[in-house]
């Protein structure tokens, strides 16, 4: 599966953070991240192109003024 | 005299006001009420005896000049709010001994308002955990069962409250931290609209979600305190723009709100106990006159996950220096969460982000002229300590605690926790009104509403 991360990968990132993590934690973390990940990264998730961060604001805001 | 340990905060204002009751004779019932409950269930981290009843004192001898609407109310809050030159440890290790340079704007506002410190209340280390287990100070216990759990993270704020040791408390809510509490310990409380209460000088745990509301014994309580700590901070941008308390919306009928009642996720696998609850809850409303109609929302688990993330990696990007330094002195359960943020890239997290917009417009097209939807706050009532004592490999178990309110803090909008039933065993279970962007105030009308036609909110727990 694509979306299924390592421990390899997971050390890696951890490392690239300045954090070592042993390899039974590395792995611990791949199995603890992976439902979430491949959960975000499904079709059904589309980030429009234009869209940035603060536009959150600006959709709560138009609501507030209904 | 009534013992001023049983009277809610508005019911206390109005007996101050009226000198029926003073501010020393509370404070020392309270504190009497604290030495009894305390051995228990460990809520309180410090209590001030001596320094609140000379801000007691003081209040009552105060030469007729009221400070505010809590003029001479003892308050406590969840240790992550700052009170300039005391400790604030926030349930850790690490932070054991700090010393706090600031006040938070939050209890700031509510001092400015005539309260005064008691203590500070006993959290989850560092706020990132939903069930009040707490390694380094000992486990908060709920007051109904001393076996179960009080919910995490403001577990004390939750059980303080139940047990009447406080009249109302402030917690914080990133993903559940308010709710899960009042649920499991039936009380009251509110997770107000994200940007309506200024953040500043309280511990962080996500900028993006973190969210500082009041747990107290009634929605009226809970109005009260947000409509003195809201409002714009120039020490917290987020509240820029956002409107100001409306107390007329705060005070309106039920009659003619249009209510949401969730067709998946939220009421999909209950337990018996919480579906009767809400089952009986939306009797209620009816019969107060709001219109039920069924809502179809987004898919949450899809929400949820982005939610994740955005904590994940913001909670491990304010703690990698002690990660990378102190990562013995964290507990089991909150080092694995934060090494869990490890492993999230900089593309997954901005795209996490960026979607809030997209997922709030989605949720609120769901809604269509819905005011609010009631669901409930989690799908059983307190478990016991042991069977969430998880440890680094519970995760997935410790997560599904915060599945229903979880994504409530990553669209940003206020939820309302009520107590709505009890559990053959007397657990308490709690519902939630969830509202749209700044509609916190309807969702305290709606609870003051429910709360004149049941009685779940008046239930005081067995003496230890």
């Amino acid at each position: 599966m694509a979306n299924e991360l390592t421990a390899e990968g997971v050390a890696i990132l951890a490392a690239a953070a300045g954090v070592h993590l042993d390899t039974a934690t590395a792995a611990r973390v791949a199995r603890a991240v992976s439902p979430t990940v491949g959960r975000f990264l499904a079709p059904d998730i589309v980030v429009p192109f234009e869209i940035e961060p603060a536009t959150f604001v600006v959709v709560q805001h138009r609501d507030a003024r209904r | 005299m009534t013992d001023p340990t049983m009277l809610s905060l508005s019911e206390l204002v109005t007996a101050l006001r009226d000198r029926t009751v003073s501010s020393v004779e509370v404070t020392q019932a309270l504190l009497k009420r604290i030495e009894v409950w305390q051995p228990a269930l460990n809520a309180f981290v410090a209590v001030d005896a001596e320094e609140a009843l000379r801000a007691a004192k003081q209040a009552d001898t105060a030469s007729g000049a009221r400070r505010g609407a809590l003029h001479g109310v003892p308050l406590a809050h969840k240790d992550m709010y700052y009170s300039a030159g005391k400790p604030a440890s926030c349930g850790s290790k690490i932070r054991a001994g700090w010393i706090a340079p600031a006040t938070s704007t939050a209890v700031a506002r509510l001092e400015a308002a005539g309260s005064f410190r008691l203590g500070a209340l006993h959290m989850a280390e560092f706020a990132y955990g939903p069930t009040g287990h707490n390694t380094h100070l000992g486990h908060a216990h709920n007051p109904w069962d001393r076996s179960r759990i009080t919910g995490g993270s403001s577990s004390g704020s939750g059980a303080a409250v139940a047990a009447r040791l406080i009249p109302a408390a402030l917690g914080s809510d990133t993903g559940g931290s308010i709710r899960l509490p009042a649920h499991f310990c039936g009380v009251t409380a509110l997770k107000p609209t994200s940007g309506r209460v200024s953040r500043a000088n309280a511990m962080p745990l996500s900028y993006t979600l973190d969210t500082v509301g009041p747990l107290a014994r009634t929605a009226q309580d809970c109005g009260l305190i947000l409509s003195l700590i809201t409002g714009s901070d120039p020490l917290d941008p987020t509240t820029c723009g956002a409107p100001p308390w409306n107390p007329a919306a705060a005070e309106r009928s039920p009659s003619g709100l249009t209510i949401g009642v969730p067709t998946r996720f939220y009421v999909d696998e209950l337990e018996r106990d919480v579906a009767t609850a809400l089952d009986e809850a939306l009797e209620t409303f009816r019969r107060l006159g709001a219109r039920l109609v069924k809502v179809d929302l987004p898919d949450e688990t899809a929400v949820s996950a982005a939610a994740l993330i955005v904590l994940a990696v913001e909670a491990t990007s304010i703690h990698a220096p002690w990660l990378r330094t102190r990562a013995e002195d964290y507990g089991p359960q909150v080092r694995a969460r934060l090494e869990n943020g490890l492993a999230y890239s900089g593309v997954q997290y901005l795209e996490a982000l960026r979607w809030r917009g997209p997922a709030l417009e989605a949720h609120l097209a769901a809604l269509g002229d819905v005011d609010l939807v009631v669901a409930p706050a989690a799908r059983s009532a307190a478990p016991t300590l042991a069977e969430t004592d998880v440890g680094a490999e519970g995760g997935a178990a410790i997560q599904t605690l915060t599945s229903f309110t979880r994504p409530i803090n990553y669209l940003g909008l206020p939820a309302l926790v009520v107590p709505a039933g009890r559990t053959p065993q007397g657990l308490p279970i709690g519902l939630q009104l969830i509202g749209r962007p700044f509609g916190d105030e309807l969702l305290i009308a709606l609870g003051r509403a429910f709360q004149v036609a049941t009685d779940y909110h008046q239930r005081v727990p067995p003496a230890p």
